[in-house]
């Protein structure tokens, strides 16, 4: 067949539309059309959603701290790395049901900060290994980007994207969870980087005694009260009564901590730079009786070790 | 080839990597999270509003964050440039207005600002466009080491 230049010209025109409008329609890469409906969102609780709106619980999801601020609080600290803390990637096989491999994602995703917090690439590969087979049985692979991360470990390059990656790699996985009615596997995730976050401030709070991390473990308090809100809205679907005991176990040992706030006026101030800074001059004072610390230490090591299934 | 048809392709060429990398997505996020220089990211938000209905206020999408004492948080903004919208980030703690991106007393608008935050707390981020006008933007929450 002879192809003149003009028809040559329209097939390239005809394709490359085509790829626009396909590229389009998939919302940017973020929706696969051919994922398979997990059984949760099939069993979506419904009826206990109309209870909580979406929205409530969308916010009190965002409501749990970034696992990277508790470890950079304890690597500001000067407290050596420890490999005991973290979750072993072995554990991995015991996570048979959805329920604890979305819990479990989220403590390998807390591990994952903290291992990138110390820069510790040799031990992030294992790591980014068990979260690529927890990812892919979740069907939510394709926000890890697994191939990327392994590389910038491997070389030990560009430590500053392995963290970025990582970290917006959880985001985007759990705004896929909430986007597609799956908030009950989003909810178990975060719940699994809270639990793990807890678990190795509290690790560290056992071996050194500072101010600043014991303070930021006893304001965990209120992420906490938002946690089990949401956990609440799943309370009949398999394993979540459970997971609500062991959490109220740890907000009992919470209980007893006073957050009070003194409201300060807030400023704008422009700097010399030209920067926009915002003071707040609130003043919060954390009081926790004698011994309190000791029992939160205790009862989260002990519910961190269920969940993981030590 | 015809000069017609090279110029048909440069426009087929230009429709098509517009849609590719101008898109109000992942893109624009990866692009606003390289431009935040020391600081570490948290979370990011992607925000598309329509344009505001006559006599009515803009637009504004609210998001909340728990925030922690003792850290300096940036909060950056970056606008798609295929919309006319200039984000304006507002940060309220649970009963007030704390700041803004635009400094309402000189007009300027500034496309990051820091808090010192000195309460832990959930915090709410509302963003909406300037004059209310139709808008896609990123913005990204990172800590600045002290």
């Amino acid at each position: 067949m002879k192809l003149t230049a003009n028809s040559v010209l329209f097939k390239v025109i005809y394709v490359l539309f085509s790829v626009l409008i396909l590229s389009a329609c998939s919302g940017g890469g973020e929706e696969d059309s051919t994922l398979e409906i997990p059984d949760s969102v099939k069993n979506a609780p419904t009826q206990k959603m109309k209870q909580v709106g979406q929205a409530v619980i969308d916010d009190l999801v965002q409501n749990v701290s970034s696992p990277i601020e508790m470890a950079a609080l304890i690597k500001k600290a000067g407290v050596p790395f420890s490999k005991d803390y973290l979750s072993d990637p072995d554990l991995v096989d015991k996570y048979n049901s959805t329920f604890d491999k979305a819990l479990n994602l989220g403590v390998y995703g807390a591990d994952l900060g903290y291992l990138n917090m110390y820069n510790k690439t040799s031990l992030i590969i294992n790591h980014i290994t068990t979260i690529k087979k927890l990812t892919e049985a979740l069907k939510i692979g394709q926000f890890f980007d697994f191939s990327t991360l392994k590389r910038l470990a491997s070389n030990n390059e560009n430590l500053d994207s392995l963290m970025y990656i990582s970290t917006s790699s959880f985001n985007k996985m759990d705004r896929y969870l909430r986007e597609s009615n799956r908030s009950n596997a989003s909810t178990l995730m975060v719940a699994g980087v809270w639990i793990e976050g807890l678990f190795l401030a509290t690790q560290v709070a056992d071996k050194v005694k500072t101010k600043e991390i014991n303070e930021r473990i006893a304001e965990q308090k209120i992420s906490l009260n938002d946690l089990i809100i949401v956990l609440k809205v799943y309370n009949n679907e398999p394993g979540f009564g459970e997971l609500i005991g062991y959490f109220e176990e740890i907000k009992s040992a919470f209980d007893p901590i006073k957050i009070a706030v003194e409201m300060g006026e807030p400023e704008m101030i422009e700097n010399d730079k030209g920067e926009l800074i915002i003071k707040q001059n609130d003043k919060q004072t954390v009081t926790i009786p004698e011994g309190q610390m000791e029992k939160i230490i205790e009862v989260t090591a002990r519910v961190r070790n269920l969940v993981i299934k030590k | 080839m015809k000069r017609s048809n090279v110029i048909i392709l440069s426009l087929v060429l230009f429709l098509v990597s517009s849609f590719a990398f101008g898109q109000c997505g992942d893109e624009l996020v990866d692009n606003c999270a390289s431009d935040i220089g020391d600081a570490t990211y948290l979370k990011d938000f992607r925000v598309k509003l329509e344009k505001a209905e006559k006599n009515k206020p803009a637009p504004v999408q609210r998001i909340s964050v728990v925030l922690n004492k003792g850290t300096t948080y940036k909060f950056s903004v970056c606008d798609a440039p295929e919309y006319d919208g200039k984000a304006i980030i507002q940060l309220y703690d649970t009963s007030r207005l704390l700041g803004s991106s635009l400094n309402m007393s000189t007009g300027k608008l500034f496309s990051e600002f820091k808090l010192d935050c000195s309460k832990t707390g959930v915090y709410y981020i509302f963003i909406s466009f300037q004059d209310g006008n139709e808008g896609c933007a990123a913005a990204i929450l990172s800590y600045v080491e002290q």
